[in-house]
């Protein structure tokens, strides 16, 4: 469905993306993951076709994202990452402009969003909170019942609640069949909904794996203090992996199960006990930085 | 051209637009009033009392004692020209190079509309605006006139003056529109799309001051919009226009075309 093939772009500045190929499969939810400026928001200017890339090209339905947009517009529900909205406007009135240039009489969907979000779209735009233009955003992206949805940290300024309600869209979305690519930082976000995920480091894809793959390789790390310094020796010599962060404080990696972590631990004099949490972050600097690194 | 677009756009345009055709009425209504056909002569000794290079450089040498002439020298060698100007300038830099610098040009960009029809559209609305202040100006001194001085104004080369200034200022509002379509930021579009057509009134207000410095009327638009001369008649308005029409449908143009093939980053 979405096909990004050796998609170069390069900014002056040296930054953009380099050679990027992956492909999103109707149906199918694909995370989009990296740090700020890995060029996350490049790609998906490419999608929507903002930008000339220097080099390949992004497709959707076999039509040339840059060359068809205006056809392809009808089919795309986008959501920026940076919302930036017309002048002096409401949340109603730009809703209906966005509808009136999509010729959209259909309004079921967009009062149903309206409604689920629980917010009042007749405020001004300038005055809203980041958390309310996020949900008129949301709307935007949404009212059409565009097949492809492409969105740019969708969850930023929502709270909890509201997130959650967000990835229920999402889940339901799913279920009827549309496209979904939306990037990310939040792990639990990216668990529930993707069914694969591309992670982007300096404008290279490092990898694209399957969810599952990478739920496998989320380890349960643990930060201990223990009143004796000679813990290290008895942990070191377990199979658990540890690191000394000082003489009495621990990270510990479990490697087999929690029944052999406890025991290899109830040898020890542990003073605090906590459960790291370990975001998706950590998880590729651990697993991708290197390879990176070496290139 | 798209209508919803169209509609906005007057919808955040029309506060400046009313206030340009409004200090142009004020200006408008001011200067029919004051015509005396029996006192022209006061007015004359009054400009003689000014500096001699300030009346040359606003035009208001050659006011005469007929009411053509009068209107045309007093409101066509600088007002007409800077108002809606001024128009022109900030307007054309909100219609693009504003939505792209904010990023709300994203937004228009995914509705099923190509990049060459929402710039014709911009375009449009710039030319059509500032035809409309231009419009509303000439009827409302066409019916004054007629009412106060009636038979004094000469209708024909009066309008033929104002076709005139229109497409100068066409070509004008195209150059700022291309500025505003060939950058990506409201900083450098609204800089080079005031500097140019500043640069054109002043050089006119300069080369009027004196013969020495008449050479500089060559470089600046504004020396077409030569009062006397469209008075005149004759073949000089047919080449303008023509010559001022088709600048301005060029500039336009590639206007557009820079806007469909450039790289936006919204």
């Amino acid at each position: 469905m979405i096909k990004i093939k050796n998609l170069t772009q390069t900014y002056p500045s040296g930054k953009g993306v380099f050679d990027v190929n992956f492909e999103v499969k109707q149906g199918e939810v694909f995370g989009y993951l990296g740090p700020n400026g890995a060029g996350k928001t490049t790609t998906i200017r490419n999608i929507l076709g903002f930008s000339n890339a220097d080099k390949g090209s992004v497709t959707i339905n076999n039509k040339n994202t840059r060359l068809e947009s205006a056809e392809l517009q009808k089919i795309i529900g986008y959501l920026p990452g940076e919302m930036a909205f017309f002048d002096n406007m409401t949340g109603t009135e730009f809703l209906d402009f966005l509808c009136n240039m999509r010729g959209l009489k259909d309004f079921s969907k967009r009062n149903y969003l309206i409604e689920m979000f629980e917010f009042d779209p007749n405020s001004s735009i300038k005055k809203m909170s980041k958390g309310m233009k996020q949900k008129v955003g949301i709307v935007a992206a949404f009212m059409h019942d565009p097949q492809i949805l492409v969105l740019d940290e969708p969850t930023s300024g929502l709270d909890p609640l509201m997130q959650n309600k967000f990835m229920k869209l999402i889940l339901d979305e799913k279920k009827k069949g549309k496209t979904i690519l939306m990037s990310s930082h939040i792990f639990e976000e990216v668990d529930r909904v993707c069914d694969r995920v591309g992670i982007i480091r300096d404008g290279k894809i490092v990898a694209i794996e399957k969810i599952s793959d990478l739920k496998a390789m989320k380890k349960e790390v643990f930060t201990l203090k223990t009143s004796d310094a000679n813990d290290y020796t008895l942990l070191s010599e377990s199979e658990l992996e540890v690191q000394k962060i000082d003489d009495t404080t621990f990270e510990v990696t479990m490697t087999k199960n929690y029944t052999h972590l406890f025991s290899v631990l109830a040898k020890c004099h542990i003073t605090s006990f906590e459960s790291k949490e370990q975001s998706l972050e950590d998880l590729f600097m651990k697993y991708y930085g290197k390879a990176v690194s070496n290139e | 051209m798209n209508k919803v677009l169209f509609k906005v756009n007057i919808k955040s345009n029309y506060p400046i637009f009313l206030f340009i055709t409004g200090m142009l009425l004020l200006y408008t209504t001011i200067s029919v009033g004051m015509f005396d056909p029996v006192n022209a002569e006061t007015t004359q000794a009054m400009l003689g009392m000014m500096p001699e290079a300030m009346v040359k450089a606003f035009g208001f040498d050659g006011l005469g004692t007929e009411m053509t002439g009068y209107l045309g020298n007093y409101l066509y060698g600088f007002i007409y020209l800077v108002f809606p100007m001024i128009f022109t300038v900030l307007v054309s830099n909100k219609l693009v190079a504003k939505h792209v610098d904010s990023g709300s040009m994203a937004y228009l960009l995914t509705t099923p509309h190509t990049r060459k029809n929402i710039a014709l559209t911009q375009a449009i609305f710039l030319a059509t605006s500032t035809f409309l202040i231009l419009a509303i100006n000439v009827c409302v001194a066409l019916v004054m006139s007629g009412i106060m001085f009636p038979g004094e104004l000469q209708i024909g080369p009066f309008i033929n003056l104002n076709i005139i200034t229109y497409l100068s200022l066409l070509v004008v509002s195209s150059i700022g529109f291309f500025f505003s379509c060939l950058f990506n930021d409201t900083k450098n579009s609204l800089a080079f799309g005031t500097a140019i057509p500043v640069f054109f009134v002043v050089i006119k207000m300069v080369s009027g001051i004196s013969e020495d410095l008449s050479f500089l009327k060559f470089f600046t638009l504004y020396s077409l919009v030569d009062v006397n001369k469209i008075l005149e008649g004759g073949s000089y308005i047919v080449f303008t226009s023509i010559g001022l029409l088709i600048a301005s449908l060029v500039i336009y143009g590639i206007s557009i075309t820079i806007f469909d093939k450039k790289s936006l980053s919204v």
